[in-house]
């Protein structure tokens, strides 16, 4: 059964036992004025309303699957980091919060001088989105309010709309749009403008020359980062992720191993991977953010649950960026049968998060000059070999496959 | 995008301190700069004058606090040669040794603080974790982590307390391991080297003459050491060299500078080894130490950040009655929009990383 | 060229008194104050003093006393044939009614900032000097608070 099924038998069930008897209900309390209610709750009987409602279902069980993974990752981030940085990391925010309850109620901490140092540092990101919301939401005198607030409504809304966009599995799909991967490079390019916006309307001259740094990282990125996934498009001959991974389950390759794309196009990937990483802004490509030269780049006068929410949607669009280079290059939700395909997905997902995670807290940032020539010196012309490869594998080399027996190896 | 100015500081990520530096950018290209010092001037050098000459090792210690022992050491060497104190040789030994660990301290301290700079927060953690080590070996003889009061006029506090050289032994051994560990982290990786590697240039003679001092002028290949040309305590009965380093043809680069304080630190571990293998045993304290001076005298000695000269002029009273303190972050300080002018913005943190700034001591 | 050539060079030199050796690697002299910019020039350009260490103001009541610490780095100046490197410390008297030298700083740039603080904590002015500001106290601090005769006054300022 696939997610959708699943969520169209609930919004059945749901239709039925619920939604349409309490319409129809309301339709019979104020006679004319309810007569609309009666229109719903023949729409939500009908097929449209049902699939409507499926779809909903769907996409917040996506979203729902996505803050879950978010919160891991976070946690993950934070505890790798410690790891590499010879420290332990959160693990004490449990007592923290029993230490908070132990002083408003007037008593002496009892657990401090035990030594028993252990908590359940999962709770940090409770902890951070507690302060987070408590504190003020301050808005510059001079900025403009009106852009102010709506850069992170572009940004936060244009990352969490990834969320809802990849596959876990050929079942589990909240969307099952035919240019899938296209869609996920749209609302990826969207963000960017957010950041413009926001580090322009903050008046602020570290946040506009991170902004500034931004569009033009981007401007560098997109091109290889889109080209070096025209090599994956031309091969399996579709935008649709699931044609993609399925495209890579069949093929294989010497004794019957799976051929997953990153084997053909080596190149494809590895500019993919780079292009990945800048273009979701982490270390050594996070130059908007610089807190070096920049303080907090475009974010520095955002505060409270903007802040935060930026630093999340960051997250997301780290985790979406690693997603699609699972579907793109890893061979997405394949992997032998006795484990699930959502957890070899999430598993594949989860090594590239960490290879990042190892990335970040091991080298330091580099230089805007020198990440704009990266993109247009190096990484672009290398994506276009790897187009040239893939050319010669899918167009030219079927015409000679008879006259040069190459072995079977593509 | 035209030409703005930027101001950055007084609190600023990049400033390790107190201070403005405003940078006047076309782009992201430095067009000019100019630094501004002033907030943490707490007139040292005022309050010196009215306090007698043996209390002053307080103030001396509060003038930097990543090398506090150094510019005791420079101040208690000036007054000395006021008053023609004699320091035991033990002393001497004791004061080299404890000399060298605040010089590992303060370098641990500056590496620390520089990986930030360049976007490497794990780097700071390491070298921190490294820098506990020698403070906890501060501690022992002086009682005290940050500000130790150690030296004193005609000799020094107290005696090394037992078992210091073991201890020692074993953190310099751990210490060296660790070294060559982090060579992989840092001057091995790529993009470290991207980062300093042609940025922040200046020649040795144009240093002379900006007057920059110590490591930063070691990085251009320029074989001064005062520990040598002006040397003091027993410098010149230690097994040691001068260590030079960089770029190009008699020029520094911000990774030359990185490289020197590294190869200070490994020499350092050296002079503190040959000092514990010929110390003699004796008294720690000059026998008869006079209150009063006159005259004028001047030290200068090896600060880990550069030339360090102290200045007393004194009227036959307890009291100096001049006394100036040259610190090398001044003038290097000064000097900065010539070695900024024409890098990018995010060069500003990895150039003025590379210098060691120590605002303390700066502003005095 | 060595030590003990300079200290005669120096002790032949127009302006110049009192010329001594205070330790092995250091001379000490006085200057008058009307060749002082032709005597550094001097130092600079044939002697190798590239490196202008400190630039100190004495206030002996009643009048001033400016002293420059010049060294050698580069080890042009061989002492002795040891590795000590050279050094003049050169003592400039000035009348207390009108407190004024030749700036050094365009022959030092390191002496620009030493120039700076002198004006800005004595009050010695610097003529020619590019940029005579105050450097560590505020901008409308009244008075030079290291003379011996500045009374410190606690002003109340409204924040």
């Amino acid at each position: 059964m696939t997610l959708f099924g699943l969520c169209k038998t609930m919004a059945e069930l749901t239709a039925d036992m619920f939604i349409v008897p309490v319409l129809r209900f309301q339709r019979n309390i104020f006679p004319p004025f309810s007569y609309p209610a009666g229109d719903l709750a023949d729409w939500f009987a009908s097929e449209g309303g049902i699939v409507t409602l499926a779809w909903i279902y769907a996409v917040n069980i996506a979203f729902a699957v996505g803050m879950t993974n978010l919160i891991l990752v976070i946690h993950l981030e934070r505890k790798i980091a410690a790891r590499i940085q010879d420290r332990r990391g959160p693990m004490l925010s449990f007592r923290a919060f029993r230490e908070l309850g132990e002083d408003l109620a007037g008593e002496a901490p009892t657990w401090r001088f035990k030594g028993n140092y252990s908590g359940i540092g999962i709770i940090q990101n409770m902890a951070d989105g507690i302060k987070a919301i408590t504190k003020e939401l301050i808005i510059p005198n001079k900025a403009d309010k009106f852009l102010f607030s709506m850069g992170p409504i572009i940004f936060i809304s244009s990352s969490v709309f990834l969320l809802v966009l990849f596959p876990l599995s050929d079942r589990f799909a909240a969307s099952a749009a035919p240019a899938g991967l296209m869609v996920i490079m749209a609302a990826f390019s969207i963000a960017p403008i957010g950041v413009l916006t926001s580090g322009w309307a903050s008046n602020n001259k570290y946040s506009m020359i991170g902004g500034m740094r931004s569009a033009a990282q981007l401007m560098s990125y997109e091109i290889p980062l889109l080209l070096s996934m025209a090599g994956v498009f031309l091969l399996a001959g579709s935008y649709n992720p699931v044609d993609i991974v399925e495209q890579q389950r069949e093929a294989t390759w010497l004794f019957g191993l799976p051929m997953w794309n990153f084997i053909p196009q080596f190149i494809g990937f590895i500019v993919f991977m780079i292009c990945i990483l800048a273009e979701v802004e982490r270390v050594p490509f996070d130059l908007p953010e610089a807190e070096a030269e920049l303080v907090e780049g475009w974010t520095t006068e955002y505060s409270g649950i903007r802040y935060m929410l930026f630093l999340a949607a960051e997250y997301i669009r780290g985790f979406a960026g690693a997603a699609v280079a699972t579907i793109l290059f890893l061979g997405g939700w394949a992997g032998p049968w006795p484990v699930p395909p959502e957890i070899w997905f999430l598993l594949k997902v989860y090594l590239i998060i960490i290879f990042w995670i190892f990335i970040r807290w091991s080298v330091p940032r580099i230089r805007t000059d020198q990440i704009l020539e990266l993109g247009w010196k190096k990484l672009l012309p290398l994506s276009l070999i790897n187009i040239l490869i893939v050319i010669f594998m899918v167009e030219i080399y079927p015409y000679f496959a008879d006259i040069v027996s190459l072995p079977e190896v593509f | 995008m035209a030409e703005m100015w930027i101001s950055m500081g007084p609190q600023h990520p990049m400033t390790h301190g107190l201070w403005t530096l405003k940078v006047k950018v076309d782009g992201e290209t430095i067009v000019d700069a100019d630094p501004e010092l002033g907030y943490l001037h707490r007139s040292v050098e005022k309050m010196g004058e009215r306090r007698k000459y043996f209390m002053n090792t307080t103030l001396t210690d509060r003038l930097c606090y990543a090398s506090s022992t150094t510019w005791t050491h420079s101040y208690v060497l000036a007054v000395e040669e006021l008053m023609e104190v004699e320091v035991p040789t033990r002393a001497q030994y004791i004061r080299t040794i404890m000399l060298e660990l605040q010089r590992l301290a303060s370098h641990l301290m500056w590496a620390g603080a520089y990986m930030p700079d360049l976007g490497h927060i794990t780097g700071a953690l390491y070298f921190w974790r490294d820098r506990e080590l020698f403070l906890n070996l501060l501690e022992l003889p002086s009682g005290s982590r940050l500000l130790y009061n150690f030296m004193r006029i005609g000799g020094v506090k107290r005696d090394l307390p037992d078992g210091f050289e073991e201890k020692t032994e074993r953190i310099l051994k751990l210490f060296e391991q660790r070294l060559d560990e982090y060579a992989d982290l840092f001057e091995n990786s790529k993009i470290f080297r991207m980062r300093t590697e042609d940025v922040g240039k200046f020649t040795g003679s144009q240093a002379m003459n900006m007057g920059i001092t110590g490591p930063n002028l070691r990085g251009c290949g320029v074989k001064h050491d005062l520990r040598v040309e002006d040397t003091y305590e027993i410098y010149e009965e230690i097994d040691w060299d001068v260590c030079t380093r960089e770029a190009g043809p008699g020029y520094s680069d911000c990774f030359s500078r990185y490289m020197i304080r590294i190869d200070e630190m490994k020499e350092s571990v050296k002079i503190i080894r040959d000092c514990f293998k010929k110390m003699p045993k004796g008294p720690t304290m000059s026998a008869r130490v006079p209150i009063r001076a006159s005259g004028e005298a001047f030290r200068r000695t090896e600060d880990s950040r550069g030339e360090a000269l102290m200045y007393l002029v004194g009227d036959g009273s307890d009291r100096p009655y001049r006394w100036k303190i040259k610190s090398p972050m001044f003038t290097t300080i000064s000097a900065c929009p010539h070695y900024l002018k024409g890098y990018k913005l995010a060069d500003i943190p990895a150039i003025m990383g590379s210098i060691d700034i120590c605002i303390g001591e700066t502003d005095k | 060229m060595d030590f003990s050539d300079l200290h005669k060079q120096l002790k032949s030199m127009e302006g110049v008194s009192k010329v001594s050796h205070i330790r092995k690697n250091v001379i000490k002299l006085d200057l008058e104050k009307s060749v002082s910019k032709v005597f550094f020039t001097k130092l600079k350009d044939d002697f190798y003093f590239e490196h202008c260490s400190l630039i100190t103001a004495i206030d002996n009541q009643p009048d001033f006393e400016l002293v420059y610490h010049l060294s050698c780095l580069s080890g042009e100046l061989s002492v002795d044939g040891t590795k000590m490197s050279a050094m003049v410390e050169v003592h400039i008297h000035l009348q207390r009614d009108s407190p004024s030298v030749d700036s050094v700083s365009d022959l030092w740039f390191g002496a620009n900032w030493h120039e700076r603080e002198a004006f800005d904590l004595m009050g010695i002015y610097f003529i020619g000097h590019p940029d005579l500001r105050r450097v560590l106290l505020p901008e409308g601090f009244a008075g030079h608070p290291l003379r011996k005769d500045y009374v410190y006054e606690i002003h109340e300022e409204e924040w």
